[in-house]
């Protein structure tokens, strides 16, 4: 009787047990990159962080001096402030231009498959060298711009050597990578009920109120999503300016972005342990800023639950 | 779930496959232990173009085929690539048995115990340098890098261009100071038909200004490891070329599509260049219907004594090469620095052999930029020189940090005199962090 009770309960937890033995072992890969990539490497870059390092010999523990050493570095300023404008200007721009192409394609148009590919296709290629190459023919000198504005009689020789220039370029091509963010918009196009526009229109809505009063406000969690994310990415920006620039963030630092810069400390000034300070405060930082934009996400995103 | 002895199973496991892991990652990049047939593998590792890839690539089989026993991994990677490349196995601890030395890096990696010390290396040879030779070779006392080119500093220009402008440049000797070039530049620049630019704005190159430093009784750096040079004598350089960009003589870094423009680009809009010696032979191919001749740096009224340099591209072995490989790996270092046939097949981009015997026997095969090459070294080397010195440790981005500076010295962000300053400084701040 007590075995007979107790057989269908062994032959769940038995089932169950497998089944967890099973997750096990397919999660041992991701968790020994997890730790092996990730985690390891976090711990010993805060570790490093609080060191002086210079890769050939033993890091030497010097307690806060790295962060302190950031609050009176003029190139880091200068860095953080290159970065933030990339990010102020590049974001909100590559959101719009997303959102905007994201509403055209949303009408359904023939050939809507191909149109999505080909608007993608750049955020693929957006942070890959060869992008960045094709960016500095494009804008270099007797590149085709300027052999384009040349025809009307305008030569600004290279817009990627000039300081007043070069990073707006790169903030074009940060919005020219808008494929990413445009699916994801369209995605949640998508998911806004057909039947709110029509009685929107049985009252009399124009598009433009249509798109204030119903589009907007259901897309802000889509909004802030696409925010968050982008504005991550932007702060992480490398490939861009290093290739552009040749690694030098030039010309005269306008286009030394934060992370290039703590790539100069780490690779080229072999200074290991005020990188990785950097890379702390720029983590601190970006969390910081995610965290303010979820507390202000109450404010203006709507979730219809 | 996860239990306490899942976890510790779990933990055993992956260590285990980290471990197997890294093993095999060590076996895949270190691989080349003495093998049971006595057959040693050296790691080779060095920078360049493709072409020198190939040509490089080319020798070493050529190496093996001649010496059986010797394997070598070649470990190549463009310029910049190769020094993150190096800082990464540095750190590892997994630097190549036989390794090219950055420039700025000598010292950082000599304070740094990277190399190890040759004078025991039977198989690389030294009997063809002189006493004085080895002793300058020296690194603070210790033989302990293998100098296998040289670098002099030179004005290079198209002489079919100048033949076409009917330009004739002075003769070595009292009329070819900075200031005759400089009045030439303007002339040049302005008069020419094809609205050429005379020189590629370059005050960052690192040799010419070396060269006007030691001409002014100063160095680039000093033997205790210190900056060697004023400002007062790094403005008047920047002055000198501040006053050709302002005459329209050279073009901004914007016109020239920034401080390193590419010579297959920029060529086309430049008479000359100054740099180094060994630029002519790569940069010539770009050009191929054109001829192009090299000078000495023009020299000031009454320069310093001793003022001629010579800079050696260096090649050296790890400090933690296995002992049987060290004599494998002296191999391969002495046909860099010491076998004809082995030049005849990388060629002469990386300068002048610095064997003299090399020096001499590659006569035979030059090219005629490469007798250009060799002669203009010579004539340096022939000269009664003041000691040169390597840059400390902390300085390796001192170049880039010039480069900043004249660009913005050209974009009027900065007196010379302010530029001169600023860049000491920044470059001493390194110096004193190291």
């Amino acid at each position: 009787m007590t075995s007979a009770l107790a057989a269908p309960k062994r032959t769940g937890g038995y089932h169950l047990a497998r089944q967890g033995k099973a997750a096990h072992v397919f999660l041992v890969p991701w968790l020994v990159g997890f730790l092996g990539i990730t985690t390891i490497p976090m711990l010993a870059s805060l570790y490093l962080a609080f060191t002086n390092y210079n890769v050939l010999a033993e890091p030497n523990f010097i307690g806060p001096a790295n962060f302190i050493r950031i609050a009176g570095d003029e190139r880091f300023w200068h860095s953080v402030r290159v970065t933030l404008l990339y990010v102020l200007f590049g974001v909100p721009l590559q959101l719009g231009f997303a959102l905007f192409l994201a509403l055209i394609l949303d009408k359904g148009i023939r050939g809507l498959t191909l149109y999505r590919s080909a608007f993608y296709l750049p955020s693929l290629l957006g942070g890959s060298v060869a992008i960045a190459i094709l960016w500095r023919e494009i804008f270099g000198q007797d590149g085709l711009v300027d052999k384009f504005l040349g025809l009307f009689g305008i030569h600004a020789s290279s817009w990627l050597q000039n300081p007043d220039t070069a990073l707006w370029t790169l903030i074009l091509l940060h919005v020219w990578t808008f494929g990413s963010p445009m699916i994801i918009f369209l995605a949640g196009l998508r998911q806004i009920p057909d039947d709110l526009y029509e009685s929107a229109r049985v009252d009399g809505a124009t598009t433009l109120q249509q798109f204030r009063s119903i589009t907007i406000p259901l897309l802000t969690p889509i909004i802030l999503f696409n925010l968050v994310l982008q504005t991550i990415g932007a702060f992480q920006s490398f490939t861009q300016a290093a290739v552009v620039s040749g690694g030098t963030g030039g010309p005269v630092d306008s286009t030394l972005f934060y992370t290039l810069y703590l790539y100069q400390q780490g690779f080229v000034n072999f200074d290991m342990g005020y990188a990785s300070a950097l890379a702390w405060v720029l983590l601190v930082f970006i969390g910081i800023l995610t965290a303010i934009q979820f507390a202000l996400s109450k404010y203006w995103v709507f979730y219809g639950d | 779930m996860l239990t306490r002895r899942n976890l510790f199973t779990f933990c055993a496991l992956s260590g285990l496959a980290a471990s197997a892991g890294s093993l095999s990652a060590c076996s895949g990049v270190g691989g080349g232990d003495a093998g049971a047939s006595g057959s040693t593998t050296v790691r080779y590792a060095w920078w360049g173009t493709a072409a020198r890839q190939t040509a490089y690539t080319k020798a070493i089989d050529a190496f093996k085929q001649h010496y059986a026993a010797i394997g070598v991994e070649p470990e190549f990677a463009e310029y910049t690539a190769y020094q993150v490349r190096m800082t990464t196995q540095m750190a590892a601890k997994n630097v190549a048995e036989v390794f090219w030395i950055p420039s700025a890096q000598v010292l950082t990696y000599a304070k740094n115990g990277l190399y190890r010390n040759l004078d025991d290396v039977q198989t690389l040879k030294w009997e063809d340098y002189s006493k004085t030779e080895i002793e300058g070779f020296k690194l603070d006392g210790k033989l302990n890098t293998l100098p296998f080119g040289i670098f002099t500093p030179v004005f290079r220009y198209s002489q079919t261009y100048a033949d076409a402008a009917g330009l004739t440049l002075p003769a070595d000797g009292a009329g070819w100071t900075w200031d005759s070039l400089a009045e030439l530049a303007v002339t040049y620049a302005k008069n020419n038909k094809d609205k050429r630019w005379a020189f590629v704005y370059n005050p960052d190159a690192d040799l010419p200004f070396e060269a006007w430093l030691r001409q002014h009784g100063e160095q680039l750096w000093t033997q205790d490891g210190k900056i060697g040079f004023t400002a007062d004598t790094t403005a008047a350089w920047f002055d000198w070329w501040l006053k050709l960009v302002k005459a329209g003589a050279v073009p901004t870094p914007a016109q020239q599509n920034g401080m390193a423009p590419l010579w297959a680009t920029i060529g086309k809009s430049v008479l000359g260049i100054f740099g180094n010696s060994n630029h002519i032979i790569d940069d010539a191919k770009s050009f191929p219907d054109q001829k192009f001749t090299l000078r000495h740096v023009p020299v000031m009224a009454s320069p310093a004594a001793g003022h001629q340099f010579l800079y050696f591209p260096r090649v050296a072995m790890y400090a933690n090469t296995d002992k049987v490989k060290v004599e494998a790996a002296g191999q391969l270092m002495n046909q860099q620095g010491n076998v004809t046939d082995f030049l005849k097949i990388v060629g002469m981009t990386m300068g002048a052999p610095t064997n003299p015997r090399v020096a001499k026997e590659a006569e035979a095969f030059a090219t005629d930029n490469e007798k250009q090459m060799l002669k203009i070294v010579a004539d340096d080397r022939g000269e009664t020189r003041k000691p040169r010195y390597e840059a400390p440790a902390g300085t390796n981005s001192w170049r880039a940090i010039m480069a900043r500076t004249v660009e913005a010295l050209a974009l009027g962000q900065k007196t010379p005199q302010d530029a001169a300053k600023g860049m000491i400084s920044e470059i001493q701040t390194g110096i004193d962090r190291a």
